[in-house]
């Protein structure tokens, strides 16, 4: 008998037509409003500048060697990654631990899944009032320093507490550890509870069962975590700019600044920069990680 | 955000808990971490709840405690005082934007989650391009976005160029939820729907979304929250009427009084309001569904 | 009522899923209309994918599919008059057990009351009627399995084609909703294709077996042939029940032959099935569990027993109405003894005892 089934030779070039036709409307956003920008800016740090706004189109490295030759860039660089390095353990550490009492030690699930929720409604509001309401509490005459001085603890207000490098952090650790404690408790959740209990009749201990299992498995919460984390901290700038009282820098501060003097080809080029790194390390932690699979799954 | 209630590969966690946690008293872990925990709480909501209380402070008041009384007053000046900004404006136009992204945000998000359910040529371009939006400093992108529309000569807007550069940001989250709410979706209720003889439209609207729900309306929530929330790629592209973020911005820099803290705690409300929707809404159609598909039954 | 004929012909059908290997190897086989026809295999062996291809979810590589006569391939499966009943049954949770009956007609555009009113008519047949209007969560595995059955038949399809129906009950259940099955089918009076992996399950419900491996169907025929005239080792060791015995051909004397294991012994048996064996021929052969009659050594054979197998006793093991006794009587190789219980106590063995496995000489049969 012949075969008659010549549908099936289609098939393969119907399901990719079906899967372009349900991506379409979003390609069709992302690439006006997050391909084409950047390729605009990767142009623009091409161009020249008038000075005024204007920009005259060439071709021109001359705002790359003004980048990389400044020892203002090296600084702010530094900056920003202190930040995010201290950001990223901080997170990560409480983010952790949170997860793993949430997962592990609450025995109610629904009180789990209520206490979990209440860490994420801060996320709803409004990030920048939740930034500035820090400012009653670490000021001079905050509620901080009022109780240490109340307590007799010290006798004169701190003033690292506000407008340092010690605020931008307490600031950005408020805002973004939820961003580490949701994958991490994912991770943690979807552990096969019978590996656990295979360990326990083998005898180890419960730090065991955290370094040897809970750990590993979490890997790519944290992973995934941590690309959050870093690429918001990497991109901030108003909170360093509020919390260090301008006593501080950040890569993306110093480009707000030169958007706002104009000087778009010298900030187009910072930001092609600033990209290219965070897009280097936002790879280097995908390899550890098939993202792919883990948020598909 | 998956559910934390069952394993469907080890029934549920309070296996492991067991082991980890036994019934008979506690171990001296669980206190440190409750303690933890409880800190970690307090410093989320502390600071917050100063401000909602400092909002209330007397007009004779100052931007920090103590509170010298208890007053509507900053409330009134937030909205009648001209000096304070334009408030009222900001956060009409910024419901309105939201309303917009959560809409198209829940449509596109859902659309690309059945089409990412099976692979096809070039479906890693958008799922990196998708990843990227989600990277990329939202500044960097008002800046292309800006100068893209400035060199088509096309003005920015809050309901055009903004709502474009807002999605880049929602949408990546929306997708983000979906791919988490299709993993719980059985394959086999679209394959029996169209077995029964429903077209491919009509599994989808009369199984797919209603089954679905749930997950879009976090969707929806993501949308709404990320929108109405959000600041760095609007800054550019939202021409020369303000969101209500934008007009927060330039009050923390130029505004000396409580009213800011007054503004902040009219917007967590806002927030609150649709949270409390959300999760009711989702609740509610849960109960009504009487908990997860059937699976492996044991009994009759 | 049925108005089409639901007979199946699968001819030359073959699937392959990557290009390079088929799932699906070749499959000719025909089902007569409104019989019950079971796929039996291990998982891979194609089952399931012969079934969804029959249901058009999946489409032939090559090879044709005819049901009633007409050619399916490349229909949509609404379009075939065969309807599917899903492993996960796939009840659409956010529907009543009514509405998800209905929901066939619904699509095709009846009016809300007529469809209701049909579907609690379906709902009575399969005694559902109490639970209309219960959310599918509400309901025990036996029932969702009902109204899975109800939903499907009420497109009064030609065929009915079951993914592993009672795989997802217990062993009680099972037994329960098999005559379930049985019953629906035989007062639809449509064809059934059922897919399991258990044998038992197969023999109980099907006037139709189909053993399968990797793809290629080994022996299609009724319940008892396929039961007890295995057709090859595979078949045999797959529906259990049987030894299987490999050996050398060492004799061919007239009505019988007999045959040299690997083992120690000799065995006779009958040539009729395999006349054209010459000595030195490599063959198998079984003899079946229930057959074996074990006996103390130094005894007498009892009339018509030919062969005699020294055999160690390995394991026993209690079944209620039989004693399974494992024996050693085959290297490396499973050799069984179902014994009546009552036989087996009036002078039980025990574990290490040597005895003597024996059965009547024609009761064994050469395979392919």
């Amino acid at each position: 008998m012949a075969g008659t089934a010549t549908q099936t030779i289609d098939r393969p070039a119907r399901a990719n037509l079906t899967g372009w036709l349900y991506v379409m409307p979003l390609a069709v956003v992302l690439v006006p409003f997050f391909v084409a920008p950047i390729l605009v800016v990767l142009a623009a740090s091409f161009f020249s500048t008038d000075g005024f706004g204007g920009l005259t189109p060439g071709f021109t490295l001359s705002n790359y060697a003004e980048i990389l030759r400044s020892g203002l860039t090296l600084n702010l660089y530094l900056s920003t990654i202190k930040f995010t390095l201290l950001t990223l353990i901080f997170t990560l550490v409480i983010g952790f631990f949170v997860a793993y009492f949430l997962v592990f030690h609450v025995r109610n699930q629904l009180l789990a899944i209520g206490l979990f929720l209440l860490c994420t409604v801060p996320f709803w509001t409004s990030n920048i009032i939740r930034m500035i309401s820090w400012i009653p509490l670490l000021g001079k005459e905050g509620l901080i320093n009022d109780a240490l001085l109340a307590t007799g603890l010290i006798h004169q207000p701190l003033e690292v507490l506000l407008f340092s490098d010690l605020a931008v952090v307490i600031a950005y650790v408020h805002q973004l550890t939820i961003f580490m404690i949701v994958p991490i408790f994912n991770a943690m959740a979807r552990i096969d509870k019978k590996l656990i209990e295979a360990a326990v009749d083998a005898g180890a201990s419960r730090l065991d069962i955290m370094r040897l299992i809970v750990v590993p498995m979490a890997k790519n919460g944290i992973a995934l975590g941590s690309i959050f984390v870093m690429s918001i901290v990497m991109g901030d700038f108003f909170v360093v700019k509020v919390m260090s009282g301008g006593g501080s820098a950040s890569v993306v501060g110093a480009f707000y600044e030169d958007v706002g003097v104009l000087q778009y080809p010298t900030a187009a080029a910072s930001a092609v920069l600033l990209t290219l790194i965070l897009l280097a390390l936002v790879s280097l932690i995908l390899r550890t990680v098939d993202i792919r699979r883990e948020i598909t799954q | 955000m998956s559910g934390a209630t069952s394993d469907p590969r080890g029934g549920s966690i309070a296996g492991a808990q067991r082991a980890i946690a036994p019934r008979s008293g506690r171990p001296w872990t669980f206190y440190v971490l409750a303690t933890l925990f409880a800190l970690y709480v307090l410093a989320l909501y502390g600071p917050m709840i100063c401000i909602y209380i400092l909002s209330f402070q007397d007009v004779r008041g100052g931007l920090v405690f103590p509170m010298k009384g208890h007053s509507l007053h900053w409330f009134v000046d937030l909205f009648t005082q001209v000096r304070t900004g334009d408030v009222k404006g900001s956060f009409d136009r910024s419901i309105k934007l939201a309303i917009l992204v959560t809409i198209l945000t829940v449509v596109i998000s859902f659309l690309a989650g059945l089409g990412f359910r099976r692979r096809f040529a070039g479906d890693g371009v958008v799922f990196y391009m998708m990843i990227g939006s989600l990277v990329a400093p939202g500044l960097v992108l008002g800046l292309g976005t800006g100068l893209l529309f400035q060199a088509l000569g096309i003005a920015t807007s809050w309901y055009g160029s903004a709502l474009g550069a807002q999605l880049s940001w929602t949408l990546p989250f929306g997708v983000l939820v979906m791919f988490a709410v299709m993993s719980r979706f059985d394959d086999a209720w679209e394959e029996a729907a169209r077995d029964l003889g429903a077209s491919r439209w009509q599994a989808i609207w009369l199984v797919i979304i209603p089954v679905l729900a749930p997950g879009l309306v976090a969707v929806a929530l993501f949308g709404f929250t990320l929108s109405y929330d959000e600041f760095a790629r609007s800054l550019q592209t939202a021409g020369s009427l303000n969101t209500l973020p934008l007009e927060i911005w330039s009050m923390t820099l130029n505004v000396t009084s409580p009213s800011l803290y007054a503004l902040g705690t009219v917007t967590t409300i806002v927030s609150f309001i649709i949270i409390g929707a959300s999760l009711g809404t989702i609740v509610m159609i849960q109960k009504r569904r009487g908990g997860h598909s059937p699976s492996s039954e044991r009994s009759a | 009522m049925k108005i089409e004929r639901g007979d199946i012909e699968l001819a030359g059908v073959c699937k392959s899923f990557d290009g390079a290997a088929n799932v699906v190897d070749g499959v000719n086989l025909r089902i007569a209309d409104g019989a019950y026809c079971c796929f039996l295999g291990p998982s891979g062996c194609g089952k399931t994918t012969i079934l969804r291809m029959i249901a058009g979810h999946e489409d032939p590589t090559a090879g044709e599919i005819l049901i009633g006569g007409q050619n399916v391939v490349g229909l949509a499966p609404a379009a075939r008059r065969t309807a599917m009943m899903f492993q996960s049954y796939a009840l659409f949770p956010h529907l009543s057990v009514r509405e998800n009956v209905a929901f066939a007609l619904r699509v095709r555009g009846m009016s809300k009351a007529e469809r209701l009113r049909a579907a609690d008519a379906m709902l009575e047949k399969v005694r559902l009627t109490q639970f209309a209007d219960r959310l599918p969560a509400q309901l025990s595995g036996g029932q969702q399995q009902r109204v899975a059955l109800a939903r499907a038949a009420i497109t009064e399809p030609r065929v009915l084609l079951l993914d592993e129906p009672l795989s997802a009950l217990d062993e009680q259940l099972r037994v329960q909703m098999r005559q379930e099955l049985r019953r629906m089918q035989r007062e639809l009076g449509i064809t059934f294709i059922h897919v399991t992996h258990t044998q038992l399950e197969a023999i109980a419900l099907a006037d139709l077996v189909v053993v399968m491996e990797q793809g290629r169907i080994k022996q299609a025929g009724p319940a008892r042939e396929v039961y007890a005239e295995p057709y090859d080792r595979y078949v045999a060791e797959f529906l259990g029940g049987q030894n299987v015995l490999s050996g050398r051909v060492e004799k061919v004397n007239g009505a019988s032959f007999v045959l040299a294991p690997p083992a120690q012994g000799r065995i006779e048996v009958p040539l009729c099935a395999r006349p054209s064996l010459s000595v030195g021929d490599r063959v198998d052969i079984a003899v079946r569990r229930d057959d074996v009659e074990l006996i103390r050594p130094g005894r007498e054979l009892p009339p018509g027993h030919a062969s005699a197998l020294p055999s160690r006793v390995l394991a026993i093991e209690y079944q209620g109405y039989f004693v399974k006794v494992m024996l050693d009587t085959v290297p490396d190789d499973h050799f069984v003894a179902y014994v009546p219980e009552r036989v087996f106590f009036a002078d039980p063995f025990n574990v290490g005892d040597m005895v003597l496995a024996t059965w009547v000489a024609d009761r064994a049969r050469p395979l392919a």
